[in-house]
């Protein structure tokens, strides 16, 4: 995945009222840390930030040019969203450097058919792994190709690939293709469905 | 219908919950494809949990899973018609799960997105806020 490139301002002002100016001015409050380095506070361009995370997900890598010179690689570590309106209101940036191994979460995506007649139910959504900074797959394809009503496909069956190590528990279930249940009316719900007729 | 096997540890007849703010978390599908947000806050209560579930199982008939990611643990309480004021609070009437905007509150897994979305507008009827249907996309941050 390639690096995006993006300016940042130093924040000086801090707290709940500084945050809510500095959203006000189209920018997200974000702080850099990692590598036992002092945190430091910046504000991102809100528009910019939210599309390079859209196209390249969570482990986007971004090169963060701060406007006091300094230029540093970072991985958005969490995120803060409003539930309602869906807009990011904070960030932790983790600081890395080129090289590095790192651990994330990539997603895993589900390709193929599988066998009719059953329900496919995703257990783990993400898989944890470990590789290069500059180098994280953006999503992990998991393919259910001729999968079984019953079977299971666990993270030791994954085909990862080259220089991503798992970190995740191998016998994690990803998906399983569960028999349709069948619902059971209660006994009052049937007792009233056959009053009302 | 749900509501608590065992009394409350807390009070019987606790102050009604607050309806302030927004949810803190259950904020993303995480166990289906989709499922129902709730925009405002309400109190949601047992037998309209019950009510939406009927709803969306029989829409969807079979083949299809279901969760439900509230639970009605608060009691709320009523006085009795054509009483007077005082001689202490009412008795437990209802039980009720306090939703507040942003909660997603039911979950479905279904193949067909159509008869998915359909399920889900029936039984968001069946609820008492204004509520959206989201979905679960892959890397959904």
């Amino acid at each position: 995945m390639s690096e995006v490139r993006i300016s940042a301002e130093p924040r000086t002002e801090f707290g709940k009222g500084g945050a809510r100016r500095t959203r006000r001015a189209g920018k997200i409050p974000a702080v850099l840390y990692g590598h036992g380095e002092k945190p430091k506070h910046v504000a991102l361009p809100a528009l910019e930030f939210a599309a390079a995370l859209r196209r390249g997900g969570m482990n986007q890598l971004f090169s963060i040019e701060v406007t006091d010179g300094t230029k540093e690689l970072a991985l958005p570590k969490a995120l803060q969203r409003d539930p309602i309106k869906d807009t990011i209101d904070h960030v932790d940036l983790l600081l890395v450097r080129r090289g590095e191994q790192v651990t994330v979460e990539v997603p895993v995506a589900l390709t193929g058919e599988h066998e009719k007649g059953g329900l496919l139910v995703t257990e783990h959504a993400t898989l944890s792994v470990q590789a290069e900074a500059s180098h994280l797959p953006e999503s992990i394809e998991v393919s259910v190709e001729g999968l079984a009503v019953g079977a299971n496909i666990t993270a030791a069956d994954v085909v990862l690939p080259k220089g991503v190590a798992l970190v995740s528990d191998p016998e994690t279930v990803i998906a399983v293709l569960s028999a349709p249940a069948v619902e059971a009316p209660a006994a009052d719900e049937t007792a009233e469905d056959s009053a009302a007729e | 219908m749900l509501m608590p096997r065992k009394p409350p540890k807390g009070f019987r007849k606790p102050h009604n919950p607050k309806r302030s703010g927004k949810s803190k978390g259950g904020t993303k599908v995480t166990f289906g494809e989709f499922g129902i947000q709730a925009l405002s806050p309400a109190y949601v209560t047992n037998r309209q949990i019950e009510s939406a579930r009927i709803a969306m199982t029989r829409h969807i008939k079979r083949g299809g899973k279901v969760w439900i990611n509230i639970f009605p643990d608060q009691s709320i309480t009523k006085k009795p018609a054509e009483t007077r004021m005082g001689s202490g609070k009412g008795t437990p009437e209802w039980w009720i799960a306090n939703v507040k905007p942003g909660r997603v509150m039911f979950e479905l897994s279904f193949p067909n997105e159509t008869v998915a979305r359909e399920a889900l507008r029936r039984a968001m009827h069946k609820l008492p806020m204004k509520c959206r249907i989201v979905t679960r996309e892959v890397g959904d941050v």
